[in-house]
């Protein structure tokens, strides 16, 4: 008998929406609405975990316990916590962009949301496989640019405005060592679909591409470091660096937007590694476990590895963190991808 | 795996000289980076320049095109390529003490210019509308940057903005003349626009009239015809003036090439166009001069006065055919070696302390420079176009592939412009010669860089008129070798 | 049915869960808004002047040279998926590329460009 899997609701969901007997346009429509919905469903689920578990990590790290009293080990404290925002008045400076200041968090949040169309869950789990598909992760992505430089201009405040302008600053600089390690898995994945990277690492944990690249450990940490200052975490927050810009771009917003850039953020974080695993650790491939759950635990490791970063690095000063990227990482990573091409123009791979 | 390099006809021998160009602008971006060796910089841009005219002169006579038939090389282009060249040189002497006076001598300024040079040598090669589109790109934004490189003066700034805002319109017009080309006959290719052309002109007249306007309009801002024409005098003021004698030549020539092969090559069929070249013609030669008069600086005048060269070369896409191109190659050549000369000596006389080039400032200058002024005074004959200076022998030519094709008014009207234009030019002569300065005037202080740059475009001046043969038979044996 | 239409549609739906987020959150909380509240947050201080001025340009430089970049990157991605069956001429003109590309990025670097202040 068959494992049942997620991709068997889905095709159950299709097939009771086929026998109501919608016709073809709206039959793709509806089910993509559906799928949306679903998907911003398991992403807050996904959200809650993170933070309650970022917490927990956080509090372990510094010898403390980390929420304990709603329920076993807190567990439902950051469910609490939603619904405590859900009810946050929703304070709104008087002098503000109302256009911009509005549309900041729902930008925000519906970049980090698109992303998720070509994340390959597991086999045969994933909206839509577009043949370009790590190219599109990284267009749309880079609209959480524009949102907070939005936040930052619309909030009309100092802090705010210096807060997304540094973040543009750092996301601009980092994704290009960023686009630089994706690039050397390409060249040896031959396709920029996300099925394709997956399914040319599957077979032997040697065929993923960190132990099947030259260098592969490199690219693999040269994406991490990029992706940590793109998902804005320590020890890249400079833009909500509280300590020098309070809260950063978000030091207007209350309530359920700022819910949104909070959410915006942990998904963001998800993102980042659900990418790094596809890339580097063979996405769902795994043996005896159903693919999504190894595709969910690889992830959760990888999202466990930037947590213990975030607690265990200082952050750096902007001026360090910009030299960095640009003296740093952006000759290593190009050195590595040509490195990369001449090692599979040679056949010096397995 | 497939073989790029025959399917594409790559064949890196077709753009040594570009290569070389490349190259040493390279090196000398990385000398301008160390402050111990940027001053090697104007002797490594020499030694590169050098280099590329070898290797340009060694292409003469070798026919071919490689890159997807995107680059032609043919003695057309290799003239073309051999006169930026030789413009730049004489550029690079001639702006070597000015750009030490006034602070400006830095290897960025040798770097763009031959990054610019490098534009100009892959507009005249190409044979296709998209190579010369980058290649004007690739000359053009150097061009903004020398144009407001002295950043302390106001007028320096207002140059490289007015011509970065005109550059960029004017880029914008041709691609997308070339876009409606495209559209029409399916290429960009100018062999195949050839091939093609009736069914073409048939086919999408429009679109194809469309896009021929577009284009002509595009290279009417780079070379500055009338009514395209309003950047120029502001640009060519503010502009350092080494600079605006690089702009006054080298693009003005790149300009022209370009012209030449797509509107007297590619669209050569396209009847109108001879008539519409008539009216910018005598045009850019009228106003250009008509302008020229009232100016009281020497620099401005000088813009004036290489508007209305522009509309006499414009004369020979008025006529076509074989002996006209012949005689805007000779023309070009010649316009190069005395509109430079002029230059030279008003950028010597630049670097004395607060001089703005007024007509004024000239005033005494026989007592105090006696052969400077000497060769000043052979340089304006030459370019009012008086025997034995090779501005009449390139006039003459022009003028009588003219009258041979029957374009009577045309010469008439071009014959009595260059009867004006002597009146600005001798106001040049007689201030400096006649007369009296107000107070002591500074002498100017000759340096061995700039002596050499006089010394050749006056031998150029003068020995070019005395014996044109040479010239002539080489600018005849230039005309298009595209098969 | 283009599959892109998934992207539109995600959109629409990622907007309006967003919207409907809020409205939900409208309907349950508070709103008791007075002038002092709705000052600009400075730590307390009293704002001095508006936030919309001119200030560092040097995101601008680093937002040029990240445009540089950038294009390259999108040139890039073809090479990478096609390398493979592109060999060594293609490996030889990127490299050459990324050459070029990299003497800009070194003079800019000698040149002090790349320092943030």
């Amino acid at each position: 008998m068959e494992r049942l899997e997620l991709k068997h609701i889905f095709s159950w969901l299709h097939d009771l929406l086929v026998s109501t007997g919608l016709g073809e346009p709206w039959l793709s429509v509806v089910t993509y609405l559906m799928l949306g919905a679903m998907m911003f469903g398991a992403l807050s689920v996904i959200a809650l975990f993170l933070v309650w578990w970022e917490r927990k990590i956080s509090a372990h790290v510094q010898q403390r316990f980390g929420p304990m009293r709603n329920g076993w080990h807190g567990w439902y404290q950051t469910i609490m916590d939603a619904i405590k925002l859900l009810q946050k008045e929703d304070v709104r400076v008087t002098n503000r962009d109302k256009f911009v200041f509005f549309w900041a968090p729902v930008i925000c949040f519906v970049a980090a949301f698109l992303a998720y169309i070509v994340i390959p869950f597991g086999d045969g789990l994933i909206v839509a496989d577009f043949n370009i598909g790590i190219l599109y992760i990284m267009a749309v992505t880079t609209f959480t640019i524009i949102s907070l430089l939005m936040a930052g201009w619309g909030s009309n405040n100092k802090y705010a405005l210096l807060g997304g302008m540094r973040s543009a600053a750092q996301m601009v600089s980092y994704e290009i060592p960023m686009v630089a390690s994706i690039l050397v898995v390409i060249v040896y994945s031959g396709s920029l679909s996300m099925v394709d990277i997956v399914e040319s690492q599957s077979g032997m944990i040697f065929n993923w591409f960190i132990f099947k690249l030259p260098f592969g450990p490199i690219a693999f940490i040269t994406y991490i470091i990029a992706a940590t200052a793109e998902a804005n975490r320590v020890p890249f927050d400079l833009p909500e660096a509280e300590h020098e810009l309070v809260a950063g771009f978000n030091i207007e917003y209350s309530g359920m937007k700022f819910a949104m850039f909070f959410l915006a953020e942990f998904v963001n974080m998800f993102t980042v590694s659900a990418i790094a695993v596809t890339l580097f650790f063979g996405g769902w491939n795994g043996w005896l476990l159903p693919s999504w759950l190894w595709f969910l635990g690889k992830t959760l490791l990888v999202v466990l590895l930037l947590m213990l970063f975030r607690w265990s690095y200082p952050r750096l000063r902007v001026d360090q963190l910009m030299e960095f990227a640009w003296k740093f990482l952006v000759p290593l990573t190009f050195a590595n991808l040509l490195v990369g091409a001449a090692f599979k123009y040679l056949g010096w791979y397995w | 795996m497939i073989d790029y390099v025959s399917a594409l006809s790559i064949d890196f021998g077709l753009i040594v000289p570009e290569i070389t160009v490349l190259v040493t602008s390279f090196v000398v971006m990385m000398l301008a980076c160390s402050k111990k060796v940027s001053s090697w910089s104007s002797t490594v841009t020499l030694v590169g320049y050098v280099l590329a005219l070898w290797f340009t002169t060694r292409q003469w006579g070798h026919q071919g095109s490689g890159f997807a038939d995107m680059v032609t090389c043919d003695n057309f282009g290799i003239v073309f390529k051999a006169i930026f060249i030789v413009a730049s040189i004489i550029v690079v002497f001639l702006g070597h003490r000015y750009l030490r006076v006034k602070g400006l001598h830095r290897g960025e300024y040798y770097a763009l210019m031959l990054v610019s040079t490098l534009g100009m040598m892959v507009m005249a090669n190409s044979s296709d509308l998209i190579v010369l589109f980058l290649g004007l790109e690739i000359m053009s934004v150097p061009l903004y940057v020398m144009a407001g490189m002295y950043r302390r003066s106001l007028e320096s700034n207002e140059a490289g903005i007015k011509y970065f805002f005109m550059g960029a319109f004017s880029t914008a017009f041709l691609l997308l003349g070339i876009a409606f080309i495209f559209g029409a006959s399916g290429t960009t290719n100018l062999r195949s626009i050839v091939t093609d052309f009736s069914y073409i002109a048939n086919s999408f007249p429009v679109y194809l009239y469309a896009g021929v306007a577009l284009i002509l309009i595009g290279f009417g801002f780079k070379v500055g015809t009338v009514p395209f024409h309003t950047w120029v005098p502001d640009v060519y003021q503010g502009a350092p003036t080494p600079v605006t004698a690089f702009f006054s030549v080298a693009p003005k020539a790149a300009g022209f090439a370009a012209l030449l092969r797509v509107f007297v090559y590619g669209f050569s069929e396209v009847t109108i166009l001879s008539d519409v070249f008539w009216v910018l013609a005598v045009l850019t030669m009228t106003v250009g001069n008509l302008l020229a008069l009232r100016q009281d600086n020497v620099k401005r005048m000088l813009a004036y006065s290489s508007i209305s060269h522009a509309g006499y070369i414009l004369v020979a896409l008025v006529v076509g055919g074989a002996d006209a191109v012949a005689a805007a190659i000779f023309y070009l050549v010649a316009y190069t070696m005395f509109n430079l000369g002029g230059f030279g000596v008003v950028t010597l006389l630049e670097t004395r302390s607060g001089c703005k080039s007024e007509f004024n400032e000239l005033r005494g200058l026989s007592k105090t420079n006696p052969y400077l002024t000497a060769t000043l005074a052979l340089f304006m004959f030459a370019l009012s176009g008086f025997p034995p200076t090779v501005g009449f022998i390139g006039k003459f030519y022009i003028f009588s592939a003219a009258m041979q094709s029957g374009f009577v008014w045309l010469t008439v009207i071009g014959v009595m412009n260059s009867f004006v234009s002597v009146y600005y030019y001798l106001r040049v002569i007689k201030t400096s010669f006649f007369d009296e300065a107000e107070g002591t005037p500074v002498p100017a202080v000759l340096s061995p860089t700039i002596i050499i740059a006089l010394v050749i475009t006056a031998v150029g001046t003068l020995g070019l008129g005395l014996f044109p043969q040479q010239l002539l038979q080489l600018s005849q044996a230039a005309i298009f070798g595209m098969p | 049915m283009s599959e892109y239409l998934a992207v539109l549609l995600f959109a629409v739906a990622g907007i309006g869960i967003v919207l409907i987020t809020f409205g939900i959150s409208r309907l349950l909380r508070p709103h008791n808004p007075y002038p002092e509240k709705n000052v600009t947050y400075e730590c307390a201080e009293e704002t001095v002047g508006p936030s919309w001025i001119q200030f560092n340009n040097r995101f601008y430089i680093f937002a040029l040279i990240f445009v540089i970049f950038d294009v390259e990157a999108i040139f890039l991605f073809p090479w990478a998926v096609a390398f493979g069956q592109l060999g060594l001429f293609a490996l030889v003109e990127v490299t050459l590329f990324l050459m070029i590309l990299f003497f800009g990025l070194f003079y800019a670097w000698k040149k002090g460009v790349l320092k943030w202040v």
